[in-house]
Order: structure tokens, then C-alpha cells, then sequence
């Protein structure tokens, strides 16, 4: 009886010893907008079954890679993988692929947004991380309030003094908590205030925030939430340097409208189902139609004791099929460029989810043309400093507690001391 | 059942381990007497040998050496730490990569020019109006709650009909966590809350009123808000403190035919006055380090503690002198609450003495 057990132990201790220097496990700290990490934890059964390698996916929300990856990366407690939209921010921490994948495949498919991640200094040319999709900023609209409150919908190329206007209407007519929800970070800000002309950075790419365009729209942007068009619950709700999240007002039909961006394609499409909603054309104004591109990324860490297992990973996710499968079933824009071209399937999306996805598109073509800082603000390293100062100084003009002046000044300094090394 | 502890065991080499560890303290301890007691010798031979090594009065130490341990790591090393980053600047945590700055984060914190920029320094005016409206709750916050929970505690030392169940009602939300505490109130107090409901139900408001968002609301609400939460506490304290109080005091009072304000005025009160100095100096240092509930009701002004979270880059990016300017500040709020509590020790020693 004795011996047959510790045979039987014996065994079983040297076969997971074995299995386990053959395979190896990633550990993969995934921030989920919609359905994307689910998605990917499906996509990854075919990774280990090719490898023999495992993930071992969190599932977290996305302040927790915006507050806590930075900190965990600077000791020891860092993922091998996660997924990120600070790409350029932390560059530093990054593992180069380029050992381990093929850099001409990479380079003809993600050539486009591979300098996101790189180091400024013009001579880093690492491959960092797969975009696991293009994002663009844009409005939804709530069609059924539309047509409930009888006001015309303002269509292509109309402007936000336009759409101000309409959605104020719709706000009153039915009563609504308010017209125009903006998720407080100066990055949903941003795109509508390229289309009043604001220029963020000079010739060289120094950031000049506050210019004659800003001011305008940062005048606009006091003046709609005194109107009411802007909701108390949005920006005037958080304090500091706080990111919010206006999706559950648009969800629960308190606003008409939502300055989002294609990240929510798939949520809206999964969870309204009382109202007929549509993604707009990025509003225009005088300089332009903006809209911020950008995206999340799936980057692996010098820190990682796996990287051949996290590369081979990443790699995994960037072949052209799987990202294909992970575009139709995320409802997202590709940054492969192979796919940009050929189209992804998307399969039984519904017209809204298909109209979505073509306006987002557009508007990332029209912001490329009319507002090209868009792009100089995604690829700008310390564009997260802007991200949160800025809502920190308007806010206070909007409850009152500064003057317009004041809070620009202020942004100018802050901004200034914050990006001083 | 043999076969189940087998099976559990198999593999494992602490049975052996087990059996080794008795045998050396049979022979290091050579214990005498019963069988059992010699048994438990060699079982806690380590503990004999410490005995036998610093004798009786040391062996106390001993035992409080693993706790010394935990809070040594958990307490004093994050304190040194923060004094480090106090006198460092860079945006990463680990020291290799900070930079020395001196007083360089204290120039941050106070000069009216930023040192990095030559432009306005953000930082002072923030800071500035950290300590102020931090000041501004704690001169009116502290005073209430005093007075809240004293009236309650005189209350609820009376004999009314189901002290206890009253007594539990007060204190109640201590035991909430205070990130339930804030959610709670934002249910009340946000646009659609119960309060403003109620009141444009009665009329008496026509809009509803951002209770937490409007600049002239919030501190108001903040106070009240701190006040229900940690009123329960002070209250159970001074309630200790009543009972403490000699009850034939009362009764000769009462045969002199005194009133109940009198009685009040010239023995509760005066007995009252070492718990009522003990309860002052906490909600003191409570209040100047409120935060949380705060925080949970995202609340339109940012209390010290809040400054140091938001500068630190705990939540958000972190800065290039976020950590260095943020460590500085909170030893800055500990120098403060140090000498909140030496006042503390001061006064208690001397009602002791008196």
C-alpha cells in the first residue's frame, strides 16, 4: 500500500516539474472597455494550444491601468503583458520585440502606429506592442430624443455652435438632466476644441496650450454647462485631476448626446435597447472637424522573466487572422493595415453598429486632413499630464471658484511644471 | 482513518521534521518530571532555551519582538521612505532613479514663483488652498460634533425608554466603512437625491440643488457628512466618561434642591473635562485628516490629505515632482498632528495632576 502512493506522488511531482519548464505562463493585466479581454482570453485557447504556453489574464477597469501600472512597473509587482493607451508614456518600461517576431511583417502591417510607442529622440525604431484597435473620438446621439422632442438633426459637417443649439432644444423640450455629455479628460475635449481653431502644440512640437482657439472653445465650454446643456453630474462632479466616465448618463437616457469615441460602438450596441442611437460625424467648427485618434495596445515589459512566451504572445494576437476575429467580435477598427484595406467581416452587426464604424473611420480620415495636431497630441509622451490638468483648472471656471482667465493662466503654469524634467 | 492521514502526509517531510524537533529539545532541554509535562518541555524547547537565556524579565521583549517586526515594516519603513522622497524628486519610486533636491520640494510647496518654470507656481496655490479649506472644516467641524456628541451622550445617559437600542442607533456608522458612508450620501444628496426630491415635493425649492457640487453646498454638506459618521465614537467616549461620575453627587445636589442646568454647569461639565480634552484633541487630528468620505463623495474642495493623494500620482499620471512635493506635504500635516498630539499628552498629564 505504502509503496504504490509514493510512486504514485513521485510521478506526478516529476511530471508537472517537467510540464513546467516546457511551458510557461504570462501573466496579462487587461483593461476592458466592452468586451475586448473576454474576447482575447478566447482568442488565447489557440495560443496555448499552439505553445503550450498559458495566460493568466486580470480583468480590470481602466483607471487601474491609468493609476496603478505606472508604480507597479517601477518595482516588482508588474504584469508580463497588459493592455495600455499611455503608449508613448511608457516607453521606457517596454520589452523590443523585434527579436522575437518578424519585423517586416510588423512593419508592413502596424508600420502606421509603431511610432506611437517609440522614445521621441528619432532613433528608436523597437517594435513595442500590437494596437488592438484604432480609436477615434466622435459623439453618439440618442435619435429616439431627437424625434420624441421633433428637432432636426444637424447633419455632415454641421458645427457644434449648431449642434449646441439643436441639442439644448431636445434638452428642453423633454426635460432632460442635460443636452451634451463629455467624459472629463482634456482627450474628449480635445477634438472639439481643434474644431475651434485651438492648435495645442507650436511648429515644434512644444505644447502651447492655450491659444486664441482654446480660448474660444474654453469660453464655449464654461458657457454650455451655465446653460445647462452640460450636465453638473459630468466635469463640475469630479475634482482634480479625476477621470469620469459619462457613458452611464448617456445609457440611462439623461443626455442626447455623448462625446465618446469608437470604444463604445460594442457597449451601446449590447446595452441600449430602449432608444435608437446613432455615432455622428466629429462636429466642425473653424479649424476643422477634430476628432483624437488613438487606441489601446497589448505591450509586453522588460521586467517580464517570459518575454520569449509574452513576445510569442503578442505576436499571437497580431497575426492577421486573430486580429481579424478580434475586430468582428470587439466591433473595432483594425490597425492592421492589411485589414484596413481588405475590411473586416463584422459579420451580423447590426446597421447601427455598421454606420458606426464607417462615421468613426471617416472621422479619423477628416481630423488627419483638417486638425493633423490631433495626431502630434496622441504621439506626445506626456499627453496624460495635459489629459488631467486641464480638467482641473476648467472645472473650477465652470463652478465659479476662478475666472476664465484665471483657469487658463493656470493651465499654461501647471502644465508648464508638470512636463519640466 | 490511518490510511487518510498517510495519504495526507505522503511526500511530506514534516513528520520526520516534527519528530527531529521533539527529540533535540528532549536532549537540549533534558526535561523532568511527568511524562506529559516533560513532553511539552521538549515541545517548547525553543521558548525554555530563550528563559533560561534572558531570564524572566526579558522574556516580555521577546514576545513582542514579532509585532515590533510587522509594525517596524509596515510603519516605520514607509515613514523613512516618505522622509526619503521628501528630499528627491523624479517620477519613479524607486531611489536609484530620484535625483537629490534638497529643499528643493519645500521651495515647491511655498515660493510664489515655480522653481522649474519661472512661471506662477501652481503648486503653492494649491496647497495654499488645501490648508485653508482643510482649516475652514476643521474650525467648524470639530466645535459641532463636540456638541453633537455631548448632547447625545448626556441624552442617552438618561434613563430613557430602549437606551440600548438608541445607544447602537448613534453609533452605527462608525462601524460603516467610510466609502460606504460617502456612496450613502451621494444617494441623498446627488441631483435626483432623496433631499432635493423632498424639498421640491414640499415646494420650498424649485430646481434641485447640487448639494455636492455647488461651491457654496459642498463644504456645508462635507461637515455634516463627517459629523454623522464619526459622531457615534465620540459619543460612546463621553458616555464612559459620564458614567464615571460619582452618582451621589447628583443626589446631594438634587436634596439641596439645585436645578438640572445648574447640576449640569457645575458637576457634569467640570467632571466631564479630561474626556471632553481627550475627545477635542482626536476629532482634532480626525478632522485634519479627513479624507475618505470625501473622497467617496467627490466633494468640490480637496482637503489636505486629498492634496497629497492627488499630487502623489496614486490616481492619475504620475508627475515629474508629484511624489517628491506630495511626500513633503503630508511630513509637513505630521508635524502638525504631532504637535496636536503632544498638546494632547501635555493636557491629559496635567488633569492627571490636578
Amino acid at each position: 500500500m505504502k509503496h504504490p502512493i509514493k510512486t504514485a506522488a513521485l510521478s506526478a511531482t516529476i511530471l508537472s516539474a517537467g510540464f513546467a519548464a516546457q511551458a510557461e505562463e504570462v501573466t496579462f493585466l487587461c483593461s476592458q472597455d466592452s468586451n475586448e479581454c473576454d474576447v482575447m482570453q478566447e482568442l488565447l485557447a489557440g495560443f496555448t494550444e499552439e505553445t503550450g504556453n498559458t495566460v493568466a489574464m486580470d480583468i480590470v477597469g481602466y483607471e487601474i491601468i491609468r493609476d496603478q501600472l505606472e508604480n507597479q512597473l517601477q518595482t516588482d509587482a508588474a504584469p508580463d503583458v497588459a493592455r495600455v493607451t499611455n503608449l508613448g508614456g511608457l516607453n521606457q518600461y517596454y520589452l523590443d520585440l523585434t527579436p522575437y517576431v518578424d519585423a517586416t511583417y510588423w512593419e508592413d502591417n502596424y508600420g502606421a502606429t509603431l511610432p506611437w510607442f517609440r522614445a521621441q529622440d528619432g532613433e528608436d525604431d523597437g517594435i513595442y506592442g500590437w494596437m488592438t484597435q484604432l480609436t477615434v473620438t466622435g459623439p453618439y446621439v440618442n435619435v429616439t430624443m431627437f424625434e420624441d422632442a421633433g428637432v432636426e438633426m444637424p447633419g455632415e459637417g454641421a458645427t457644434w455652435d449648431e449642434w449646441a443649439t439643436a441639442l439644448l432644444e431636445v434638452k428642453e423640450t423633454l426635460g432632460l438632466t442635460a443636452g451634451l455629455a463629455i467624459d472629463r479628460t482634456a482627450h474628449r475635449m480635445a477634438g472639439p476644441a481643434f474644431s475651434y481653431g485651438a492648435q495645442f502644440f507650436d511648429d515644434d512640437g512644444v505644447p502651447i496650450l492655450v491659444d486664441e482657439g482654446f480660448r474660444d472653445f474654453a469660453e464655449t465650454f464654461v458657457e454650455w454647462h451655465k446653460s445647462g446643456l452640460m450636465p453638473e453630474e459630468g466635469w463640475p462632479a469630479g475634482s482634480g485631476t479625476a477621470y469620469q466616465n459619462a457613458t452611464p448618463l448617456f445609457l440611462s437616457g439623461d443626455v442626447a448626446m455623448h462625446m465618446s469615441g469608437s470604444w463604445s460602438i460594442n457597449n451601446y450596441a449590447t446595452n441600449i435597447t430602449d432608444f435608437d442611437w446613432r455615432a455622428v460625424p466629429a462636429p466642425c467648427g473653424p479649424g476643422g472637424c477634430g476628432a483624437m485618434p488613438g487606441g489601446a495596445a497589448v505591450v509586453a515589459f522588460e521586467s517580464t522573466d517570459v518575454p520569449e512566451a509574452a513576445a510569442a504572445l503578442i505576436d499571437y494576437l497580431a497575426r492577421e487572422d486573430v486580429t481579424a476575429e478580434f475586430s468582428a467580435l470587439t466591433r473595432n477598427i483594425p490597425a492592421h493595415q492589411g485589414l484596413q484595406e481588405t475590411g473586416v467581416d463584422y459579420g451580423d452587426a447590426s446597421p447601427a453598429v455598421a454606420e458606426a464604424l464607417r462615421v468613426f473611420a471617416a472621422n479619423a480620415v477628416v481630423a488627419a486632413a483638417t486638425t493633423p495636431q490631433a495626431y502630434t497630441f496622441q504621439g506626445y509622451p506626456k499627453n496624460f499630464v495635459i489629459y488631467g490638468v486641464v480638467p482641473d483648472y476648467l472645472t473650477r471656471a465652470i463652478t465659479g471658484e476662478m475666472t476664465l482667465d484665471e483657469a487658463l493662466d493656470a493651465i499654461d503654469a501647471d502644465v508648464a511644471a508638470q512636463i519640466a524634467e | 482513518m490511518w490510511n487518510a492521514i498517510e495519504t495526507a502526509f505522503a511526500g511530506s517531510a514534516w513528520p520526520w521534521a516534527f519528530v527531529v524537533y521533539v527529540v533535540a529539545g528532549w536532549v537540549i532541554v533534558r526535561p523532568t518530571g511527568p511524562v506529559l509535562g516533560r513532553f511539552m518541555s521538549a515541545l517548547g524547547w525553543p521558548i525554555e532555551v530563550a528563559q533560561r537565556v534572558s531570564g524572566a524579565t526579558g522574556l516580555p521583549y521577546l514576545f513582542l519582538l514579532p509585532n515590533m517586526l510587522i509594525f517596524g515594516v509596515f510603519t516605520f519603513a514607509p515613514l523613512f521612505i516618505n522622509m526619503g522622497f521628501s528630499v528627491t524628486d523624479g517620477q519613479s519610486i524607486n531611489f536609484d532613479q530620484r535625483g537629490y533636491a534638497g529643499a528643493e520640494n519645500l521651495m515647491r510647496l511655498f515660493y510664489e514663483r515655480s522653481i522649474d518654470t519661472g512661471l506662477q507656481n501652481r503648486e503653492a496655490i494649491k496647497f495654499a488652498q488645501a490648508v485653508v479649506d482643510t482649516a475652514v472644516f476643521v474650525v467648524f467641524q470639530v466645535p459641532l460634533m463636540i456638541f453633537f456628541a455631548l448632547c447625545t451622550a448626556l441624552a442617552l445617559n438618561r434613563d430613557i425608554v430602549a437606551r440600548g437600542f438608541w445607544r447602537s442607533v448613534f453609533f452605527y456608522p462608525v462601524m460603516l466603512s467610510p466609502v460606504v458612508v460617502g456612496f450613502l450620501w451621494v444617494l441623498i444628496l446627488k441631483r435626483q437625491g432623496v433631499l432635493s426630491a423632498t424639498l421640491m415635493d414640499w415646494g420650498w425649492i424649485d430646481q434641485p440643488i447640487q448639494w455636492l457640487t455647488d461651491p457654496s453646498w459642498t463644504m456645508f454638506w462635507s461637515i455634516v457628512v463627517y459629523t454623522w459618521a464619526h459622531l457615534g465614537f465620540y459619543m460612546l467616549i463621553l458616555l464612559a466618561g459620564l458614567q464615571a461620575i460619582p452618582k451621589d453627587l447628583y443626589e446631594a445636589a438634587r436634596m439641596d434642591g439645585t436645578s438640572d442646568w445648574r447640576m449640569l454647569r457645575r458637576i457634569t461639565l467640570p467632571l466631564l473635562m479630561p474626556t471632553l480634552l481627550v475627545v477635542m484633541v482626536l476629532s482634532l487630528i480626525k478632522a485634519v485628516q479627513a479624507f475618505e468620505e470625501l473622497y467617496a463623495m467627490n466633494v468640490r474642495w480637496m482637503s489636505l490629505v486629498g492634496y497629497i493623494f492627488e499630487t502623489s500620482g496614486l490616481r492619475g499620471q504620475p508627475t515629474t515632482n508629484g511624489l517628491g512635493v506630495a511626500a513633503t506635504a503630508s511630513l509637513i500635516v505630521a508635524l502638525v498632528l504631532i504637535v496636536l498630539t503632544l498638546v494632547q499628552v501635555w493636557l491629559t498629564a496635567r488633569q492627571a495632576r490636578l
